[in-house]
């Protein structure tokens, strides 16, 4: 990916504004008649940094698995409150029924 | 150093324009015309009769007159004008001769280099032979570029802001619309589509056809297929067509049409502007379709679209104009000259390419998807002669890309490489570009080797296929600049030259002692 971005005198995490005013430098700097092996390589790294914004804005309505790692002091915290309540002795679930 | 000229060659009207102080000028002839008819004549005497004098003599002489040679670009069909035959592109080398012409006169110098403007959809045969029509011209033509590309190229509304522009360019004989995206001085075509046979010609032809059954109605005759009197109705009906583009309504007089037992009778109808919408809406909904199918390849929607621009002198049509705007729910820019862009931006292109200083950048697409027949995995199983593509249509020229493929049968010897151009999913049903053999392969199980096929296609609309077998590098190439059937030899393009050349020199000749007429007829 950063290759692309190298390719353009782009930053990671450059915005699509920013990629397109690097993509439209590299045109003036290359024009196709004049250079098209560099005009072709400038291309596709265009194409593929679009693509991937593309991608990254469909990402974020898609349903995805949650990235938040539960923490599992708390969870065990939960989980010995929860059980407490529930652990009933013998005696009192006789006295609870009759 | 030789100027170089932007030419639009079209199909009922050509224009030439320059570049001078870095801005783009429509250069007209002697009189101030700046349009040219792409009319080719031969006259009684065997004079060259170009432009408005060879329309002058079309209803008289169809025979010796060619109309509309445009559309005849790409194939071999043969014209019989004076005791020679000539190919399309010998006919369109006329008229480029004649602005040639025009262009030295009014510049003083020699103009030798041109870039040509062709519909965004021709084929490759087509764009081949517009070349070779420029270089029978004596041209070196360093471009043929698309049409509503050059006339975006003409946009006067750049910021650095991008702008999202549908260019809908309906002339004579052609129809496109092209989807482009300014920004500053680059300008990027994101897709075209439309209609190589669609334009003003086929509603001259609607409603000359109209004209007949009117005729018809009114004499219980039928119009005879004589040339001149056809030729006689076509000329009205363009008429027709021009005055309800203007008014309500119009009148018809073509008087002793046809005579019936020495009884003449004549054509008088009167027309009005609804008649001929009810006529020509079929023809334009097609165009509709293709602005969707464009604004679909472009990932966009109307509501997307900045401006509408009209280009062609077919969207004078006042029907045009409202289904356009019906259809995108905006109105087009007003105040683009829409028979003059094309050869304008044509012009800047052509001074970009010789090194003028003008700040334009043109990205501009493939029209046609292009690719090779293959055994492919369809709904119904593995099929042959299925059309697997290689560059799908509107990727951006030059592109490079390769695709691999592998064999069929155990112990397959060799792979014939069949490349088409087109969108059907049967390779055959689309435009055959050229076929070539991979030879001596290693014996070995089905599937087992792999070929990869290459294709590379330059900025001039030149295809090279090298196709590879991996494993051991046999490799085998073919440059398709035009497979079809109309390239021509250097031989028979010096031949065809020398042949036009001596047309000219012939009206050369001549033309000091005509001048004083013609200026008489003029008047």
């Amino acid at each position: 990916m950063s290759e692309n971005h190298t390719l353009l005198g782009l930053l990671p995490g450059a915005t699509p504004a920013e990629i397109k005013a690097a993509y439209h430098a590299k045109l003036k700097e290359f024009p196709a008649h004049k250079h098209p092996q560099e005009f072709k390589a400038v291309r596709s790294a265009y194409e593929i940094l679009q693509k991937e914004l593309q991608q990254t804005n469909e990402d974020f309505f898609a349903i995805s698995p949650s990235k938040v790692k539960l923490d599992r002091q708390a969870l065990q915290g939960l989980r010995n409150r929860v059980a407490s309540k529930l652990e009933v002795s013998l005696a009192e679930l006789i006295q609870l029924t009759f | 150093m030789a100027k170089a000229v932007g030419i639009d060659l079209g199909t009922t009207n050509s224009v030439v324009a320059a570049i001078s102080d870095g801005q783009p000028w429509v250069i007209p002839d002697e009189n101030g015309e700046a349009i040219l008819p792409s009319c080719v004549g031969l006259g009684a005497d065997g004079k060259l009769l170009v432009g408005q004098e060879g329309i002058r003599q079309y209803a008289a002489a169809p025979e010796r007159t060619v109309k509309s040679i445009k559309r005849q670009m790409g194939t071999n069909h043969k014209t019989s004008l004076g005791d020679r035959e000539y190919l399309p592109q010998e006919i369109s080398a006329i008229i480029l001769r004649s602005l040639k012409q025009r262009a030295e006169k009014a510049l003083g110098e020699e103009v030798t280099q041109a870039v040509i403007t062709v519909p965004a959809l021709f084929t490759d045969a087509q764009r081949q032979a517009t070349k070779e029509a420029g270089e029978i011209a004596g041209f070196e033509v360093l471009q043929v570029i698309n049409e509503p590309t050059a006339a975006a190229l003409t946009y006067d509304f750049r910021n650095e802001e991008t702008e999202r522009v549908l260019v809908y360019d309906l002339g004579g004989g052609t129809f496109d619309v092209s989807i482009v995206e300014i920004t500053g001085d680059v300008t990027e075509v994101l897709a075209s589509h439309g209609n190589n046979r669609l334009g003003g010609d086929d509603f001259d032809r609607r409603l000359q056809l109209h004209l007949i059954e009117l005729f018809y109605q009114k004499h219980q005759v039928a119009v005879p297929e004589d040339a001149a009197i056809q030729a006689r109705l076509l000329r009205a009906a363009e008429q027709v067509k021009i005055d309800l583009s203007q008014h309500a309504f119009t009148a018809v007089r073509e008087p002793f049409l046809v005579s019936q037992k020495k009884k003449a009778l004549h054509l008088e109808a009167d027309l009005s502007r609804e008649t001929l919408e009810t006529l020509l809406k079929p023809l334009l909904m097609e165009t509709l379709s293709a602005i969707d199918r464009a604004l679909a390849d472009a990932s966009m929607q109307a509501k997307d679209l900045d401006r509408v621009i009209l280009v062609g002198g077919s969207t004078r049509i006042p029907l045009v104009q409202s289904l356009v705007s019906e259809h995108l729910g905006q109105a087009p820019v007003a105040g683009i000259e829409p028979d003059l862009c094309v050869a304008l931006g044509a012009a800047i292109q052509a001074g970009v390419l010789s090194g003028e200083s003008i700040d334009a950048i043109l990205v501009d697409v493939i029209p046609h998807s292009l690719g090779i027949s293959a055994v492919s995995d369809t709904v119904y199983g593995l099929r042959p002669g299925m059309f697997s593509v290689i560059i799908p249509r509107n990727s951006v020229i030059p592109i490079s890309r390769s695709e691999a493929y592998s064999t069929t049968f155990d112990d397959q010897d060799m792979v014939e490489v069949n490349i088409y151009q087109g969108e059907n999913a049967i390779a055959k049903e689309n435009v055959p570009l050229g076929s070539f053999l991979i030879e001596n392969l290693p014996l070995r199980p089905a599937g087992d080797l792999k070929i990869e096929v290459h294709f590379d296609f330059d900025h001039s609309g030149i295809l090279a296929v090298t196709a590879t077998e991996q494993g051991h590098g046999q490799q085998s190439s073919l440059i398709v600049e035009n497979a079809a059937t109309s390239r021509l030899s250097s031989q028979d393009l010096k031949q065809s030259r020398a042949d036009i050349d001596s047309l000219f020199e012939v009206e050369l000749d001549e033309d000091t002692g005509l001048d004083a007429e013609e200026d008489i007829e003029d008047d």
